[in-house]
C-alpha cells in the first residue's frame, strides 16, 4: 500500500519536535509528526527553561559562543519563538507566564528555589518575597513531597495535611478535576483560616483546568495560591505535553506514536521515506522535507558506544568534544560535563553539517554544543531552535 | 526485543496508566510489569492477584520510550496467574463472548430482554457482573448469516473483511455500511465465517481457548492472503489482537504473515481515495464532533487514519481525544470487582468530551461507544457511518449536478 504523502514530517515528539511541526503547520504545510514514545518533558517541571545560568536569560545569551545553537536563532528568533509557544498555549488553555528579559525563582519540593523563565499560571506567583508568611497544603500519604523540608528552609511557614482519599499525584489530580471534589477540599481550607499572605500545594491541583482550580482557590481563600512542581510522575510535565498535542491534533498535524524508526529511503541527496515500527505492520511515512527533533541521549536520538557517540536514525556525524576519558567530571554535580557539548551540528538554516541530505533539519537537545544541564535551557531551546529549523524547513517547501 | 531489564523507572508508563489513576489497589504498570517481573519465576506460584486490575489498554507501552514491552510482561503474568488459580465464573462466560454472542443474536429479542430487565441485573450481579453498565444489545440479524462476496468482479484490490463479534453480532448494521463502502470504492470483499479474534478469553485468562479462536481465523485468513487478499478490521481491539498477539503472545506460526498483510478499513480507505479513487465527491456534514481514539487504536501505531478521511468531509469540525480510556476495556468493566474504576474512568473521560461540547461522538470501538455515549449522554456513532453519511450526501450532489448538465 503506497502511502500519504506529506510536505513535511517531523522525527521526534518533543517540545523541538512539536513547536517544529506547529510552525510548519501554520504555514500551511501538511505535516506528520512521527515518535517514540512520551518525551521527557513530561517528567519535566513543567516550566521554561530559557538560560538559568544568568538572572537575565538574554544577555546570558548573547555572551555565548557562535557556535551555540541559540547564537544560530538570534534573540529576536527566540523572543518571537517563546511568544509564538505562550500564543499556543493559552489557545490549548493552559497559560504561561513570564518575560524572556527576566528570570524568576520558584518554589521547590525541597525547599530550595529553582531559576525558570516561562511559568504555567498556576506558578504565576511562586516567586516570593522572603519576608511574606507561607503556608504549606500536602496531601495524606503523597509521595516525594515533605513540606518539612519547606518549612525547615522558611522561617515564616508551616504546614497543614489533607486527606484526598488516594496517595498519588496522578491520582489527586484526577479528583481536582471533579467540582464536587473541589468544593469540599475548599470549605476544608476555609475552616484553616489561614493567617498567612500565601498558600502552596504540590502541582497535583487538576489536569484539565488547573489555572482555574487555582483561581477559585485564591478567590475563596482571599490569598495567593501557587503550585510546587513535583518529582515524576509529574503532573505540570504532563499538561503541558498533552497540550500541546491537543492543538497538534485540531490544527491537522498527522501523529504517528509508533516505535522506532526502523528504516530511511534515500534517492541520491533526498530522503524519500521513513519507516517506523508498529505494533504489527510497519508504517511508511512519505515527505518532502523531513526534520530531526529525537532528543539526545536519555531520549535516544544520540546512542554512546564504548568510544564514539551514534546519532540514531540517520547515521550522521555526530561531533564529539572530547576522548572517552574526559566525556564526565569526576564531580557529577559541578555542571558542566564535556559530553554534554555532544550532538549533531548544523549550519545557519539548521541543516546537519557534512550530512549529504539537502532536504533535513534539526532541532532540540540532539544540537552539538547546547550544554542543557550546565546552562539550564532544556524547553527553551527546545522551542526557539524548533520554530527555527521548522521555518529553514518551510523556506525549503516553498 | 527489548525487555523488563531495559526499563529505566522514568515513570512515563505510569503517567499514562487509567487504571493506577483511579484505584490505588493498582501498584501501576512500572511496578506490575518491569519491576515485579524480576520476581516472577516460572516454578513459583503467582501472588499477585493485582496484577489482574490491568485493563490491558496498552497505553503504558505506547509511552514507553525505551521500547519496553510494558502491557506484554503484564498480560503474561495474568495469563500464568489465572493458569494457576480458579478463575470466577464471570471469567469463563467473557473468556467466551462469541458463544454468548452467537446464541444472543439467534434470540436477540430474548438476550435484549434479559439484559436489561431488573431480575436479570439480580442475577448478573451475583455472578460477578457489573449491573449498572449498559450491556450491549444484540441484533437478531447478525452479519455472519447471510454473508456473500460484493464488489465489483475485476476489482484489483481484494480484501477479507475481519468484523469481529461486536459487529458481526451487536451492530451488524455497522459491518454492511462498511462491506458496501469497501465495494462502493472498487474493492471485492469478501466476508467469510470467523469466530472471536481470541482478545476476551486472553483478558479473562483463558489462553487455551484464545488459541483455539485464534488458529481457526489464522488458517483461514492465512488461506486468503495467500490468494493476495488484504485482512481489514474495523474493531481496533480485533485488529491489534490479529496483528501483535497472534504473534506475540499466542505464537502462532502464521503471526507474522497476517501482522504484515492486515489494515485497519480506515487505513485502506485512505488509501483508495489517494490511489484508486480520488474524485470520489464528499458531501456536506455540518457538525461537531469529538472523535474519541480507541486505546487499542493508539496500540496499534498507525496513527488515526480516520482522521484523515473526516478532513475532507466539508463542515465536520473534528477534535481529536486520545488521553482517556473509556474504563469498559471491553469485558473487564462489566466485572464488578472493576465497577468502580469503569465509573471513574467513564466519568473522567466523558467529561473531557463534554468540555468540548460536542454534538455528536465518534469511536471506532464498540465498547467505548457504548460506554461514553452512556455517560455523555451523546449519540455515539461508528466513523464509518459518518463517512457514508457524507458520501451519501456527495452522490446525491454530484448526480443532480449531471442531470443539470445533460
Ligand atoms: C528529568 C528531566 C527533567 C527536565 N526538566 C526540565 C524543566 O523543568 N524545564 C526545562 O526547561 N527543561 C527540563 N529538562 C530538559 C528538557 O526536558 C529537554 O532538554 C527538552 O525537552 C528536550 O526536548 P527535545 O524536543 O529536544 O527532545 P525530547 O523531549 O528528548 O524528545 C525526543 C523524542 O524523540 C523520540 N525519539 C528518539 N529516538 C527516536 C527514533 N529513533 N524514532 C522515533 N522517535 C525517536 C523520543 O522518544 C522523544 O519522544 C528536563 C530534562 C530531564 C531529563
Ligand atoms: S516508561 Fe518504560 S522505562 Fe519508563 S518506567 Fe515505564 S517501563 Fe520503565
Ligand atoms: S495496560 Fe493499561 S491498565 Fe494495564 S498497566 Fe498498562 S496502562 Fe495500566
Amino acid at each position: 500500500m503506497s502511502a500519504y504523502e506529506y510536505d513535511a514530517v517531523v522525527i521526534g515528539g518533543g517540545v523541538s519536535g512539536i513547536m517544529a511541526s506547529l510552525t510548519l503547520a501554520s504555514k500551511g504545510f501538511k505535516t506528520a509528526l512521527v515518535s517514540r514514545g512520551d518525551p521527557v518533558c513530561c517528567l519535566s517541571t513543567g516550566c521554561i527553561d530559557v538560560f538559568s545560568h544568568s538572572d537575565e536569560p538574554l544577555s546570558g545569551i548573547r555572551a555565548l559562543l557562535p557556535d551555540h545553537p541559540y547564537s544560530l536563532v538570534g534573540e529576536k528568533g527566540i523572543v518571537d519563538a517563546l511568544s509564538f509557544f505562550s500564543e499556543i498555549m493559552e489557545e490549548a488553555g493552559l497559560p504561561y507566564e513570564g518575560d524572556p528579559g527576566r528570570n524568576r525563582k520558584i518554589l521547590t519540593p525541597i525547599g530550595s528555589t529553582k531559576c525558570t523563565c516561562l511559568v504555567p499560571r498556576t506558578m504565576a506567583h511562586a516567586d516570593m518575597p522572603s519576608n511574606e508568611y507561607l503556608h504549606v497544603i500536602s496531601f495524606q500519604g503523597i509521595k516525594d513531597f515533605f513540606p518539612g523540608y519547606i518549612t525547615s528552609r522558611h522561617r515564616n511557614s508551616t504546614y497543614s495535611v489533607y486527606d484526598a482519599g488516594v496517595p498519588t499525584t496522578l491520582g489527586i489530580a484526577a479528583r481536582f478535576d471533579d467540582a464536587s471534589f473541589l468544593d469540599a477540599f475548599i470549605t476544608w481550607l476555609r475552616g484553616l483560616e489561614i493567617p498567612h499572605d500565601r498558600v502552596a500545594l504540590p502541582a497535583v491541583l487538576g489536569t484539565i483546568d488547573p489555572a482555574s482550580v487555582v483561581e477559585k482557590i485564591s478567590r475563596a481563600i482571599g490569598r495567593k495560591v501557587f503550585e510546587i512542581p513535583t518529582l515524576p510522575p509529574s503532573i505540570p510535565g504532563l499538561r503541558l505535553f498533552r497540550a500541546l498535542k491537543r492543538v497538534m491534533q485540531n490544527r491537522g498535524i498527522h501523529l504517528y506514536w509508533g516505535k522506532e524508526i526502523t528504516s530511511v529511503e534515500r534517492q541520491g541527496c533526498t530522503v524519500e521515506a521513513v519507516t517506523l515500527a508498529t505494533t504489527g505492520r510497519a508504517k511508511r511515512v512519505q515527505g518532502r522535507a523531513f526534520v530531526l527533533a529525537t532528543g539526545s541521549f536519555v531520549s535516544g536520538g544520540l546512542f554512546a558506544g564504548r568510544d564514539s557517540v551514534r546519532e540514531t536514525v540517520f547515521d550522521l556525524p555526530v561531533f564529539v568534544p572530547v576522548e572517552r576519558r574526559d566525556w564526565f567530571n569526576t564531580d557529577f554535580f559541578s555542571g558542566g560535563h564535556s559530553i554534554e557539548r555532544a550532538g549533531v551540528r548544523v549550519d545557519r538554516d539548521f541543516r546537519p553539517v557534512e550530512s549529504k541530505i539537502d532536504n533535513l533539519f534539526a532541532c532540540g537537545s540532539i544540537l552539538a554544543e547546547c550544554e542543557i544541564m550546565s546552562l539550564q535551557c532544556g524547553h527553551g531551546l527546545a522551542v526557539a531552535t524548533g520554530v527555527a529549523a521548522a521555518k529553514s524547513c518551510a523556506q525549503g517547501l516553498s | 526485543m527489548t525487555t523488563f531489564e531495559h526499563c529505566v523507572r522514568c515513570t512515563l508508563c505510569v503517567e499514562n496508566c487509567p487504571v493506577f489513576k483511579v484505584n490505588p489497589a493498582f501498584p501501576g504498570p512500572k511496578q506490575a510489569g518491569p519491576d515485579a517481573q524480576r520476581f516472577r519465576l516460572d516454578g513459583e506460584r503467582s501472588v499477585d492477584d493485582w496484577v489482574k486490575l490491568c485493563c490491558q489498554c496498552q497505553r503504558c507501552q505506547v509511552a514507553c520510550p525505551y521500547g519496553v514491552n510494558v502491557s506484554e510482561i503484564i498480560l503474561k503474568a495474568q495469563l500464568k496467574y489465572s493458569r494457576e488459580h480458579m478463575s470466577p465464573f464471570a471469567a469463563h462466560l467473557f473468556a467466551n463472548t462469541y458463544h454468548l454472542g452467537k446464541l444472543g443474536s439467534l434470540v436477540s429479542p430474548i438476550t435484549n430482554a434479559v439484559t436489561s430487565s431488573g431480575a436479570a441485573r439480580k442475577i448478573m450481579g451475583v455472578l460477578g457482573l457489573a449491573t449498572n453498565l449498559p450491556m450491549p444489545e444484540y441484533r437478531f440479524l447478525s452479519l455472519n448469516r447471510g454473508r456473500r462476496r460484493k464488489g465489483r468482479r475485476r476489482s484489483s484490490r481484494k480484501v477479507v473483511f475481519f468484523h469481529g463479534c461486536y459487529l458481526g453480532f451487536n451492530r451488524p448494521d455497522i459491518g454492511r455500511g462498511i462491506r458496501d463502502l469497501l465495494s462502493g470504492l472498487g474493492c471485492r470483499v469478501v466476508i467469510p465465517g470467523q469466530t472471536c479474534c481470541g482478545l476476551p478469553a486472553l483478558g479473562n485468562g483463558d489462553q487455551e481457548i484464545a488459541k483455539k479462536f485464534a488458529r481457526k481465523n489464522a488458517r483461514m485468513l492465512v488461506e486468503y492472503i495467500d490468494q493476495g487478499y488484504q485482512v481489514v478490521y474495523a474493531c481496533t481491539s480485533c485488529g491489534l489482537t490479529l496483528v501483535h498477539d497472534y504473534p506475540e503472545v499466542l505464537e502462532l506460526p502464521e503471526g507474522r504473515k497476517i501482522a504484515e498483510n492486515t489494515y485497519n478499513v480506515h487505513e485502506l480507505i485512505l488509501d483508495l481515495l489517494e490511489n484508486d479513487a480520488p474524485d470520489v465527491a464528499f458531501g456536506e456534514v455540518d457538525r461537531t464532533v469529538a472523535y474519541h481514539i480507541p486505546c487499542h487504536l493508539k496500540a496499534l501505531g498507525i496513527g488515526y487514519p480516520a482522521a484523515g478521511i473526516f478532513e475532507k468531509i466539508p463542515g465536520l469540525k473534528t477534535m481529536i481525544l486520545d488521553d482517556n480510556c473509556c474504563g469498559l476495556a471491553g469485558s473487564y468493566g462489566f466485572k464488578k470487582k472493576n465497577q468502580q474504576t469503569a465509573e471513574k474512568l467513564g466519568t473522567i473521560a466523558a467529561s473531557a468530551i463534554k468540555a468540548l461540547e460536542p454534538e455528536i461522538l465518534i469511536s471506532d470501538c464498540g465498547a467505548c461507544r457504548m460506554q461514553l455515549g452512556h455517560y455523555t449522554g451523546l449519540p455515539a456513532l461508528d466513523p464509518s457511518e459518518v463517512i457514508i453519511a457524507s458520501l451519501e450526501k456527495g452522490a446525491t450532489k454530484k448526480s443532480r449536478r449531471k442531470r443539470r448538465i445533460s
